[in-house]
């Protein structure tokens, strides 16, 4: 086993000499969770919508239930997905276990719950005559929601950022729906799992810095929004 | 409503828990007109303008908007919401300058937008304010901000919720000035207010709420029109 500093070295060449198969890695890894983002955005934001504006019977209870899959374990989602898409399972005909499709899918399912409860505390936090002051100024139904998202935009990306830190870091789910297999469905988290087992730990420790880059980033920018934000009156 | 026309609403009902709050409210506004409407705190003053404006849904009543008559609140809520203007006590101020708050009130609306934008700033007084963060404004200008916003959507009726309240007397007498202008201009005014003292030169007649019934009170007489700043007449007023 090379020795830490030896590995922290190898792992750097890797990157700065721009190592095809590192790269590739990566390149999947942002791949799956961007797309993941992109496709549970959009209902997870009209959901928190939803819970934060209209008053219905179980909506306390379905509040209840967003908040408590914030904390489902990604080895869940990954084994709930990978029954139902087993050959055996019900979803088994669509073919997609061991496919970024899979992947994606259980990406979406760990980052809705997260867009949801902290798109519904941003929606909350806006005043509701934001709403009521769109429609009077004769904004659409349409126009009025993005009016409101707007107000919101501070705590959404929060709510985006978070989702996303959580979904390109996460290993369970990925590991169990996509196989880990090289060039199609491994990406960063799976990588280090697997080059860890092995004991080779540079290109681990490469791609550890990656998604410690990452989330410096993601929190960097998190920091400079919210110290633009303005107070609400 | 057309220009020109009438707002009548009549058998209005709004019960909040075992509380009446409007108990067969029936309310005729003509055109051009200034309406006060008082009432002690919590007599529904509030909830009965946001059922005008379309906010909020009463138990009961029908709505006439010029020559249509809708049976119910619902089926006339697109069109309240259209011609009618609410104004909150505190006006919500968007995220922005204050160029951003008027352009919204503008929606789509391409054609003469800087020229509109400039007309209200001038309306005013607050040039000098375009690119000022709109939820950095004193008191008084947010009020006039949402005025000028408020007349940028082109409404046939606004309604005013203690429009002068926590003001001072400087900026009270602007607001008052601007009121006035808005009438003037043939936008038919609703406004709530405990302080029926202030808006004794603009309103030409007062309503009280109580015990969830409107009593009309006798009208002041001729509405004379007051001392203005004047508001170039926008398309569609004419």
């Amino acid at each position: 086993m090379t020795s830490l500093a030896e590995a922290t070295g190898h792992a750097l060449d890797l990157l700065l000499a721009g190592d095809a198969g590192l790269w590739q890695i990566i390149a999947i890894s942002f791949k799956v969770s961007g797309s993941a983002i992109l496709l549970a955005t959009p209902p997870a934001l009209l959901t928190a919508f939803v819970l934060a504006y209209l008053r219905f019977p179980g909506r306390r209870l379905l509040i209840s239930l967003f908040s408590t899959l914030l904390s489902v374990p990604a080895v869940v989602v990954g084994l709930t997905l990978y029954l139902l898409l087993s050959n055996q399972g019900p979803l088994g005909d669509w073919r997609l276990l061991f496919t970024q499709s899979a992947m994606v899918m259980g990406q979406v399912v760990l980052a809705f719950p997260i867009l949801v409860a902290m798109g519904h505390a941003a929606l909350q936090s806006v005043d509701k005559r934001a709403w009521e002051t769109a429609r009077t100024l004769g904004a659409s139904l349409l126009r009025a929601f993005f009016m409101v998202l707007r107000e919101a935009r501070f705590g959404l990306l929060a709510a985006l950022l978070a989702a996303y830190g959580r979904i390109i870091a996460e290993v369970g789910a990925s590991m169990m729906l996509g196989g880990n297999i090289l060039d199609y469905t491994r990406n960063i988290p799976t990588a280090i799992a697997l080059e860890t087992s092995k004991g080779e730990f540079a290109q681990g420790i490469a791609l550890g810095a990656i998604l410690l880059l990452l989330a410096f980033t993601l929190n960097g920018i998190l920091q400079h929004v919210q110290g633009k934000g303005v107070p609400s009156t | 409503m057309s220009r020109g026309g009438h707002f009548h609403v009549a058998g209005l009902r709004k019960r909040f828990g075992r509380r009446l709050l409007l108990d067969d409210v029936e309310l005729h506004l003509h055109e051009t007109s200034c309406t006060l409407l008082t009432g002690e705190n919590g007599a529904g003053k509030s909830t009965l303008l946001r059922i005008l404006a379309g906010l909020e849904k009463p138990d009961g009543g029908s709505f006439r908007l010029g020559r249509r008559l809708y049976p119910s609140w619902r089926k006339a809520r697109r069109s309240l919401q259209k011609a009618v203007m609410y104004l909150h006590q505190q006006p919500y101020l968007f995220d922005g300058s204050v160029e951003y708050n008027l352009r919204l009130a503008l929606g789509g609306q391409r054609e003469g937008q800087e020229a509109l934008i400039r007309t209200a700033l001038q309306w005013i007084d607050m040039e000098s304010f375009r690119e000022t963060p709109a939820r950095t404004l004193s008191g008084g200008e947010r009020q006039r901000l949402a005025l000028a916003r408020a007349w940028l959507a082109s409404p046939e009726i606004m309604l005013l919720d203690e429009p002068t309240a926590n003001l001072d007397t400087e900026s009270r007498g602007r607001t008052l000035e601007l009121l006035r202008g808005l009438r003037n201009q043939g936008i038919v005014l609703v406004i709530a207010s405990h302080d029926p003292h202030h808006f004794e030169e603009l309103a030409e007649c007062r309503i009280d709420l109580h015990n969830g019934r409107l009593t009309h009170l006798a009208p002041r007489g001729a509405g004379t029109v007051q001392s203005a700043k004047v508001i170039p007449i926008r398309q569609g007023y004419a």
